[in-house]
């Protein structure tokens, strides 16, 4: 019973609260069991919260027994990556050993609307320290130890957002929110074989979530499905007060079904060149899975320095996020070596070098959507790589960033939102993913596509077995 | 002066003053790191440069004034 409970989708486990088949206070048990048991043997948990969760599941088993029923994500076990601000003295370590007993006295916005959906905060989820901010380039930058794969435990989840990746593939939680700057919600998803959701940026309020990069910083969440994925976007979605990014529209999910409804999806030129065979194969087969539903073109951007763009964005708003850190000597105290010296470099950007990349930007959105403008989403492996040995530098062990990267910089540096979802295996067992990546505030559009793709395919349905045990 | 040196000479101009303002707590091989991402940073403006833009693209950064709540007109 707990493991078939354990790997529903959130719709099915919200259809069992709300008929009161399970109660709130008995589901949330099982996650938190799951997550004070296993989460450590993944290096995936750093704070379990379960007094805040027996209370919120105490509120919920209430409120559903007396009628009110808020919708699908109530009583629905969660957990936050651990970088969004949370009250009741839970630290928010944002994954760096010199501030893992730093708190807040509020709660970041993700958090607060959360917890007005009815769902029950399960614990604060490990991460790469700073998000990666420091410029890591192993799975060890993090003082809770290398985030471990479920796939495969001498392999790493992704980062930054990796424990919220790990708890979800092995079932600690039935979704996560993570963040992403430049690949940290997308490449958890890919490496863990979930599906994880970049939305446009400003779609959610950031309030309460540490910043590493003012212009680029998106919150989204981690899920089982593509379905998941937009039932949790359409809570936290919407505008806010209290960030001045946040869009002044909510965010409705469509759910319809997608039977009868043909897409137009693009595919980037060369995009699957240098990727690793598996990937490869298994990107060629999802295009042509996807085809019974979509028309598929190859496709290009127009040619403009993306990566070197958003790079130097990052570079700049990073070093001045983390200013603190860099004039203080506090990186010296951060757990990975290159993370001690990584950001002295980024304070050489001259200043007119930053405003170009700036100006850049606003010409690369308007040409990169016209282009856009043509599909419902460019189609691409998420990642040119399966996940990487656990002891590994991944940059070096990669590839030549390639096209993969260039989706990065382009999705990323234009604000788009893009969903991954599971795209086959390796034969040693490791994911692959496929993204939709679609033209801003176009979220209903890709996920209506990832869904089609998983109403095709059974990837999402697979589970680790070490998760399943016991 | 051919790009390339100009491109050398502004990296070592830059990682002086990187090593003027941290050097201090830094061992010879992060800085070697250091000099290597200060590289790395002058590549990435190299290839900015090479864009040109007209006067009028202005930087995709919204900035608007604050209105304070008070204030309804």
């Amino acid at each position: 019973m707990n493991n078939d409970l354990v790997f529903t989708p959130i719709r099915q486990l919200a259809e069992l609260l709300k008929s009161r088949q399970i109660s709130p206070i008995q589901l949330s048990e099982i996650f938190l069991d799951r997550l004070e048991q296993r989460g450590p043997s993944y290096n995936a948990l750093t704070t379990l919260t379960r007094e805040r969760a027996s209370r919120q599941a105490e509120q919920a088993e209430r409120e559903i027994s007396a009628g009110d029923y808020k919708g699908p994500l109530h009583g629905i076990p969660w957990g936050a990556k651990d970088l969004l601000a949370t009250s009741d003295g839970i630290p928010t370590s944002w994954g760096a050993a010199p501030l893992k007993d730093q708190t807040f006295d509020f709660d970041a916005t993700v958090v607060r609307r959360l917890e007005e959906a009815g769902a029950v905060l399960a614990g604060k989820l490990a991460m790469i320290e700073l998000a990666g901010g420091m410029g890591y380039r192993q799975p060890t930058a993090t003082f809770t130890g290398p985030p471990r794969n479920p796939w495969n435990r001498e392999t790493w989840t992704g980062g930054s957002s990796a424990g919220s990746g790990a708890a979800v593939a092995a079932g600690l939680v039935p979704f996560a929110i993570g963040s992403e700057t430049w690949g940290s919600i997308l490449s958890p998803a890919n490496n863990c074989g979930l599906a994880g959701l970049r939305p446009t940026y400003g779609r959610v309020s950031r309030y309460g979530a540490m910043a590493l990069c003012w212009t680029l910083d998106k919150l989204g969440p981690l899920g089982l499905t593509a379905d998941d994925c937009g039932l949790v976007l359409e809570a936290i979605a919407g505008p806010d007060p209290d960030d001045p990014t946040a869009a002044d529209m909510t965010f409705a999910y469509d759910d319809s079904p997608t039977e009868g409804r043909r897409f137009k999806i693009g595919v980037l030129k060369d995009v699957a060149d240098g990727a690793e065979e598996p990937v490869r194969e298994n990107f060629e087969k999802a295009l042509a899975a996807i085809s019974e539903v979509a028309d598929v073109e190859e496709m290009e951007f127009p040619d403009y320095p993306y990566v070197a763009a958003i790079r130097t964005i990052l570079n700049v708003e990073s070093a001045a996020a983390f200013e603190d850190f860099i004039e203080e000597g506090t990186a010296a105290e951060l757990t990975a070596p290159e993370d001690h010296y990584g950001p002295y470099a980024r304070t050489s950007v001259l200043a007119t070098d930053y405003v170009k990349a700036l100006r850049i930007r606003g010409v690369m959105s308007r040409e990169v959507d016209g282009v856009m403008s043509k599909y419902d989403a460019i189609a691409a492996p998420t990642s040119p790589r399966v996940a990487s040995p656990i002891d590994e530098e991944f940059r070096k062990a990669s590839p030549s960033p390639g096209p993969g990267d260039l989706m990065g910089a382009i999705g990323n540096g234009c604000g788009l939102p893009s969903i991954s979802v599971p795209s086959g295996f390796s034969d040693a067992g490791l994911p692959t993913g496929i993204q939709f990546m679609g033209r801003p505030y176009q979220e209903n559009t890709i996920l209506a596509i990832a869904r089609a793709y998983q109403a095709m395919t059974a990837w999402h349905t697979r589970h680790p077995e070490d998760a399943l045990e016991g | 002066m051919p790009d390339e040196n100009k491109k050398e000479l502004r990296a070592d101009m830059l990682f002086e003053i990187v090593k003027a303002k941290y050097g201090d707590r830094l061992t010879d091989e992060q800085l070697e790191e250091v000099r290597n991402g200060v590289d790395g940073v002058e590549g990435l403006a190299a290839e900015l440069r090479k864009v040109r833009l007209t006067n009028a693209v202005e930087p995709f950064a919204n900035f608007q004034p604050f209105r304070g709540a008070d204030n309804d007109e």
